[in-house]
C-alpha cells in the first residue's frame, strides 16, 4: 500500500495530568517498527473511510 | 467515535481494535480512500508533526473537590472544591467545543471526580459526541459512591486507579493511609472493566518498590501500569525536595521498568515528563517518534482545563485567560501557551540534542519551580545535569526584582 505510517500512539491514556505513552516496545528496539508495521497496516486495511 | 482527522502531514486514523491512532501521511490517507483537503494545500512539514489542528487529547478537572488530603496533590484539592467550579451543562459545552475541534480523547479526574453525580452523563454526553471518555479515580470514597461508578464504569474507555504503593508503602507517599481502598476499588472495577490499570506516582520512597507494585499489577489482573515523574504542582510544591527521584533513580528507570514489564509481561506507559530520561538511554530517536514517545505535549498533543473551566497547556501550568470552550478561537493564535510551544528556541544543552524535537525541553513545570523559568531546560533531564556538571562554577545572584519579573511570566503561561 502507498504512503507510510508515520507514528502509532497506542491505546488510550486516562491519567488526567500528562500524556502516558506505551513504551513496552522499546523492548524489542527497532525490530519493534519491523513487525508492527504490517500488522498496524492490516487493521488499517480492515476498516473503511468515514 | 470519530475515526479520521486531517492534519498537514496527512491524517490520524483512529483504530478501535488494537485501541491505536495511526499517523499516516497523504499518500497512505489517499490510499486509505481519504480525499485531498484543504489542510493538504499546503506543503506538509518537514521531519516533524508540525502543529496539529488540534489536541490529541483534553484533560478535564471537573471538580478540585476531594477529602483525601494527600500531600502532595498536584491540583492541591481541598474538601470543597475550588470557587466557581463547572457544572455539568458548562463542561457538556467544553465537550461539544473540544468534539468540533476533532479532539479524540479525554482524561477524566479531579479532585475526586466519582464524587459528581452526573459524571456517567457527562461520559454519555462524550460518547454521543464521538470522544472516548477514560477515568483516573482515587478509589477514596464509600461504598455508594463506588458501587455508582461500577454501573457507569462500561461507559469509559480506560480506568485507572492512583495507587503509589502497596500496604504501607501507599501512606508513605502520599501521606495517607489509603492503600485498602483503592484496593477494593480496582478489585471490583476489575470485575466489570476489562481496561483497569494502576497510576503510579514514582518517588524517591517508592522507587524500589517498582517490582512490588508490578508484582500487585499482575496479581490483579490489571491491564496497564502508567507511571508519573512527581511533578512540583499544587501541595506537591511543599514535598517535591524530599519526593521527587534523585538522578540515579532517573537514570535506571526505563531499564528498570523494561525488565518489570517483561518479567510480568504488562503494558507499561511513562508520563511525557519522562522523556529526557528515555531519550538518556539512547533510544534510536526514529522508534521514539514511531512510538509517539514525546515529551512536553502541553498545548499541543494535549490540553487540559481546570475545574473552573480555565484552559491550560496541561494540568500542571498556569491557566491561561481564555475558557475550555474557546480552543477554537484561541488554538491557533502565534501566542498560544507561550512557553510550551517555544521549544524550538531551547538553550543549551538541548539545543544541541539529536532528541529536541521529541523531548522538546523536558517538563515545563520542574523548570517553572526549579528554575523560575519554565523555558529553561528540565534540570533533571540526566543530559542537563551532565551539562551544568561540566560548567565553570559562577554566582547567579539574581535581583529580587527579576525573580519576580519571571514568576509573573511563569504565571501568564
Amino acid at each position: 500500500m502507498a504512503g507510510k505510517i508515520i507514528a502509532v500512539k497506542w491505546g488510550y491514556n486516562p491519567n488526567s495530568s500528562s500524556l502516558g505513552v506505551d513504551v513496552t516496545f522499546l523492548l524489542f528496539g527497532m525490530a519493534a517498527i519491523s513487525f508492527l508495521t504490517p500488522l498496524v497496516s492490516l487493521f488499517l486495511r480492515g476498516r473503511k473511510p468515514t | 467515535m470519530r475515526t479520521f482527522r486531517y492534519e498537514r502531514f496527512g491524517g490520524i486514523v483512529q483504530l478501535e481494535r488494537p485501541r491505536a491512532l495511526v499517523f499516516v501521511d497523504r499518500d497512505r490517507a489517499r490510499a486509505l480512500g481519504y480525499r485531498d483537503q484543504e489542510r493538504w494545500l499546503q506543503p506538509p512539514p518537514e521531519g516533524e508533526l508540525g502543529l496539529l489542528s488540534a489536541p490529541l487529547e483534553a484533560h478535564l478537572q471537573l471538580t478540585n473537590r476531594c477529602s483525601a488530603g494527600c500531600q502532595g496533590c498536584y491540583t492541591g484539592a481541598s474538601p470543597d472544591g475550588a470557587p466557581q467550579e463547572y457544572g455539568e451543562s458548562d463542561w457538556r459545552r467544553v465537550i461539544d467545543a473540544l468534539a468540533a475541534q476533532g479532539v479524540f480523547h479525554l482524561a477524566l479526574g479531579g479532585g475526586e471526580s466519582a464524587l459528581l453525580p452526573w459524571l456517567g452523563d457527562l461520559a454519555r454526553y462524550a460518547r454521543a459526541r464521538g470522544l472516548v471518555p477514560n477515568l483516573t479515580t482515587s478509589g477514596l470514597y464509600s461504598d455508594h459512591e463506588l458501587e455508582r461508578l461500577i454501573g457507569w464504569a462500561p461507559l469509559f474507555g480506560q480506568i485507572n486507579v492512583s495507587l503509589d504503593g502497596i500496604g504501607d508503602g501507599y501512606r508513605q507517599v502520599r501521606g495517607v493511609d489509603g492503600f485498602a481502598q483503592a484496593d477494593r476499588a480496582i478489585v471490583r472495577l476489575r470485575k466489570v472493566h476489562k481496561f483497569v490499570g494502576i497510576n503510579c506516582v514514582v518517588t524517591r520512597q517508592n522507587f524500589d518498590s517498582l517490582a512490588e507494585i508490578f508484582g500487585y499489577v499482575k496479581k490483579r489482573k490489571l491491564r496497564e501500569i502508567e507511571l508519573l515523574r512527581f511533578k512540583p504542582s499544587g501541595r506537591g510544591r511543599r514535598v517535591y525536595e524530599s519526593l521527587r527521584c534523585t538522578d540515579a533513580q532517573h537514570r535506571s528507570l526505563l531499564p528498570a521498568v523494561l525488565k518489570l514489564a517483561r518479567r510480568h509481561r504488562l503494558r507499561v506507559r511513562l508520563d511525557c515528563s519522562y522523556t529526557p530520561m528515555i531519550a538518556h538511554h539512547r533510544v534510536k530517536p526514529e522508534l521514539m517518534a514511531w512510538l509517539g514517545v514525546y515529551g512536553c505535549a502541553g498545548g499541543d498533543l494535549l490540553v487540559a482545563a481546570k475545574a473552573t473551566g480555565a484552559l491550560t497547556a496541561c494540568s500542571f501550568a498556569a491557566p491561561t485567560e481564555v475558557r475550555a470552550d474557546r480552543i477554537a478561537d484561541y488554538w491557533q493564535r502565534p501566542d498560544a501557551f507561550s512557553t510550551f510551544r517555544q521549544w524550538r528556541s531551547s538553550e543549551e544543552p538541548c539545543r544541541s540534542c539529536d532528541y529536541l524535537k521529541l523531548c522538546r525541553g523536558g517538563c515545563r513545570v520542574v523548570s517553572a519551580h526549579t528554575l523560575h523559568d519554565a523555558a529553561r531546560p528540565d534540570p533533571e533531564c540526566p543530559r542537563v545535569v551532565d551539562f551544568r556538571a561540566q560548567q565553570p562554577v559562577r554566582l547567579h545572584l539574581p535581583l529580587v526584582a527579576d525573580a519576580s519579573a519571571n514568576a509573573n511570566a511563569n504565571a501568564n503561561d
